[in-house]
C-alpha cells in the first residue's frame, strides 16, 4: 500500500486584493521506504506542498489520502490524532519547548499519544541514543547546539513511530558541517526503514534522496529516481 | 506536570511572571477588603449592638437612639410599662448629657464630659475592668471611663467634683456633686478617646437640668430566650404609641441606608479590581501566545490537540491567579487592618466599632470571584493559541 496519495491538490491564498496559486495540481504518490526530496527555489509551493502532505493545511481542491485514509476532509480532532501517530515533522527552527529537557520533548508526543511514563521514558531516552545525545537527556532545550536542536526534534518526530516523516528545510538554520551530520542521520533513518519527504532548496541535500521531485511555479517539473 | 511544561512556563520570563503575580496579589488584596467593607459594617454593628443580648431599642418618636438631644418623659413609669410586658426579660433606662468636672489639681477649671443615667445591674453599655459597678440606688457613686481615669488622674476610692449642665444665660451652674469612683469601665458605644462618666439615673437626670420630666434617652430592652423579637417589638410599639419601638434588625436595616456610600464605594473599588485582575491575566496571557504562536502552531503540527493546548495557556493563567490570589489574601487582610484603623478613627464613631469584619465565607467569596474572573480572562487568549492556524503561522515563521 502506498504510504500517500496526492492528486491534483491546488492551493490558492489571498493576499489583500490578489489570489495566490501555490500550488497548480500537484499529484505525487509515495511508497514506504522511500526517501523522496521536494527540490526548488524558494516561492515554487514546495513548503506548501509539504504542508499539505502532512494535513497542516487544507488544499482548496484535490484529494490526499495517507495510509489508505482519506484526509482533506477529516475533522481537526481526527486529523490531529493522525499527525501525532502516523507522521512525524521536523521544522527549519526545530521549535523545541526550551522549558523541557531534550527527554521530556522527545516524551511530548508519546504523552499525547497516552503513552505511559515508564514506557515513554525508556523509548526517549532509545531515541535519543539513536541520534547521538544519550549523554544530553536531562539538559534543557536552550542548552543545547543547534544541531543538538535538531537532532532532538527528529527524535521526537520519531517518537510514535510514524509511517512517514516529513521534513522542512531541515538543515535551514544549521552550518554545513552540522547539515552534513544531520543529513547523515537521514540517511540511516531510511536505512532503517523510515519512510522520508524532505523539502529543500539545497542540491547538495537532495543529492541524498533516491527520488528527487523538483518544482517551479506550484507544479511538479520533474520526478527522477536515482539508482 | 503537563507534557507541555505546566506552570515551568512561567519561568521563561521569570520577571514578568513575578510582576504580574504582584499587581494580582495587589488587586485581590483590594477586592478583599472591599468585600469586607461592603458587609462588615452592618456585621460590626448589629455585633456591637447585640453584644450583651438586649434586642430591642427605646427612643423618642421620630428619632433613632442617640441620634438627637431628644429625651423621653416619665422614664420611671415607662420603664415599669416595659419590665409589665410579657416578653421582656429585662428593662434599663439610660440618659445622656453634657457634664463637668473639675481636675483637683485645677478645681476652678471644668473639663467637659459626657454622662451617663443608668440602672446599675440593667444596663448593657459598659463592662468594669477595675474597682466595682454601682449599687442600685448609689447616690454617691461614679464610674469612669480609661479616658477620664488618664485625664483627671482618678481611681476608684477617689472624689470626683461633677458639675451639671451650665446654663447658657447664667454661664454657670446650679448643679455640683462630690461623687466617689467606684469603679473604671469600658463604655461599650464611646468612640475613640470620648471622656464619659456614669451615675445612677436619678443623679444624672439632676445634674442635667432637664426641662423634661424625669428624662430618659433611651430604654434598652432585653428579652425572654423564647420570644420572638418581631412580635415583641410589635406587641410593643402598639403599647407604646408615643415612643419609637426598634429592633437590633431595624437598627441595621436604618444604618444599612445611611451608609449606603460605603457600599457604594465597596462596589465601585471592588469592581476596579477585579476588572484590573482580567486586565492583567488577559494582556499576559496574550502577550504570551503572541510569542509562542510558532511554537503552538509547531505543536498542534506534530499533533497536540486544541484541547491540550488550551489546557496549558488556561494552566498558566490559573497558576498566576493562585498564585497572586493567595498573597493578595494575605495581604488584604493586612491591609485591613491598616484601613480600620483610619477608618474608626472618624469623629462620633464607636471605638468597639470596626469596619473590616474577617468572615471565613467573605474570603471564600473574594477568592472564588477572583478565581472565575481569572479563569474567564484566561479563556479568551487560551481560545486563540489553540485556533492558530498552523500553516498560516508556520509560513509567517518562515519569512
Amino acid at each position: 500500500m502506498s504510504v500517500l496519495i496526492a492528486t491534483d491538490l491546488v492551493k490558492r491564498y489571498q493576499l489583500e486584493a490578489q489570489t495566490v496559486e501555490a500550488l497548480r495540481g500537484v499529484s505525487l504518490r509515495i511508497e514506504a521506504g522511500e526517501y523522496v526530496a521536494i527540490l526548488g527555489a524558494s516561492g515554487s509551493g514546495k513548503s506548501t506542498l509539504l504542508q499539505l502532505l502532512g494535513g497542516i493545511d487544507t488544499p482548496t481542491s484535490g484529494s490526499l489520502e495517507i495510509l489508505g485514509t482519506r484526509i482533506d476532509a477529516l475533522p481537526d480532532r481526527e486529523l490531529t490524532r493522525l499527525r501525532l501517530t502516523k507522521l512525524g515533522f521536523v521544522f527549519q527552527r526545530f521549535h523545541l519547548l526550551p522549558v523541557l529537557t531534550a527527554r521530556e520533548n522527545v516524551e511530548l508526543p508519546m504523552s499525547e499519544a497516552g503513552v505511559k511514563k515508564a514506557e515513554r521514558q525508556a523509548r526517549a531516552r532509545e531515541l535519543l541514543a539513536y541520534v547521538g545525545l544519550g549523554h544530553r537527556e536531562g539538559h534543557r532545550a536552550t542548552q543545547l547546539s543547534g544541531g543538538e536542536m535538531q537532532r532532538v526534534a527528529i527524535a521526537r518526530a520519531l517518537a510514535n513511530a510514524p509511517a512517514l516523516l516529513l521534513a522542512d528545510e531541515p538543515t535551514g538554520e544549521l552550518d554545513a558541517a552540522t547539515g552534513a551530520d544531520i543529513m547523515a542521520l537521514f540517511r540511516r533513518l531510511n536505512a532503517d526503514g523510515t519512510t522520508l519527504v524532505v523539502v529543500t532548496h539545497d542540491e547538495s541535500l537532495a543529492a541524498e534522496a533516491r527520488r528527487v521531485v523538483r518544482m517551479r511555479d506550484g507544479s511538479i517539473v520533474s520526478d527522477e529516481r536515482r539508482g | 506536570m503537563s507534557s507541555l511544561g505546566g506552570v515551568r512556563q512561567l519561568l521563561r520570563h521569570p520577571l514578568r511572571s513575578v510582576l504580574s503575580i504582584l499587581g494580582i496579589a495587589v488587586a485581590s488584596a483590594m477586592l478583599l477588603d472591599m468585600v469586607m467593607l461592603s458587609g462588615g459594617i452592618e456585621v460590626s454593628f448589629a455585633k456591637l449592638l447585640l453584644s450583651r443580648g438586649w434586642q430591642v431599642r427605646v427612643s423618642p418618636k421620630g428619632t433613632l437612639p442617640f441620634d438627637t438631644e431628644a429625651t423621653m418623659p416619665g422614664a420611671t413609669t415607662l420603664l415599669a410599662a416595659l419590665r409589665a410586658d410579657a416578653s421582656v426579660a429585662q428593662a434599663g433606662p439610660v440618659l445622656g448629657t453634657a457634664v463637668y468636672a473639675r481636675p483637683s489639681w485645677k478645681p476652678d477649671s471644668l473639663v467637659a464630659l459626657f454622662g451617663y443615667g443608668i440602672e446599675p445591674g440593667a444596663q448593657a453599655l459598659y463592662e468594669v475592668t477595675a474597682g466595682t459597678d454601682l449599687r442600685r440606688g448609689d447616690q454617691d457613686g461614679v464610674l469612669v471611663g480609661d479616658v477620664v481615669a488618664s485625664r483627671l488622674r482618678v481611681q476608684p476610692g477617689d472624689t470626683l467634683v461633677v458639675v451639671g449642665r451650665l446654663d447658657p444665660q447664667l454661664a454657670a451652674s446650679g448643679i455640683e456633686r462630690r461623687l466617689v469612683v467606684r469603679g473604671v469601665v469600658r463604655w461599650l458605644y464611646d468612640y475613640r478617646g470620648q471622656p464619659s462618666i456614669g451615675t445612677v439615673l436619678p443623679v444624672m437626670q439632676s445634674l442635667a437640668k432637664s426641662r423634661v420630666q424625669d428624662p430618659a434617652s433611651v430604654m434598652m430592652v432585653r428579652l425572654k430566650d423564647s420570644v420572638s423579637t418581631a412580635d415583641a417589638v410589635a406587641r410593643l410599639r402598639a403599647a407604646l404609641p408615643a415612643v419609637e419601638v426598634r429592633s437590633v434588625e431595624d437598627l441595621v436595616v436604618n444604618f444599612r441606608e445611611r451608609l449606603v456610600y460605603f457600599r457604594q464605594l465597596a462596589l465601585i473599588l471592588g469592581s476596579v479590581s477585579l476588572v484590573v485582575t482580567v486586565l492583567l491575566i488577559g494582556t499576559l496571557l496574550t502577550i504570551t501566545v503572541n510569542e509562542r504562536l510558532a511554537e503552538i502552531a509547531t505543536l498542534r503540527a506534530i499533533g497536540v490537540q486544541r484541547s491540550s493546548i488550551l489546557r496549558q495557556i488556561f494552566l498558566e493563567g490559573m497558576t498566576l491567579v493562585g498564585l497572586g490570589g493567595s498573597i493578595g489574601m494575605v495581604l488584604g487582610l493586612v491591609t485591613a487592618r491598616q484601613l480600620d484603623a483610619i477608618l474608626t478613627s472618624f469623629p462620633g464613631l464607636p471605638a468597639a466599632f470596626s469596619f473590616f469584619v474577617v468572615r471565613p465565607q467573605e474570603v471564600l467569596i473574594a477568592a472564588a470571584v477572583l478565581f472565575v474572573t481569572g479563569a474567564l480572562a484566561g479563556l479568551w487568549p487560551a481560545w486563540l493559541a489553540a485556533r492558530a492556524p498552523i500553516a498560516a503561522t508556520l509560513r509567517g515563521e518562515a519569512t
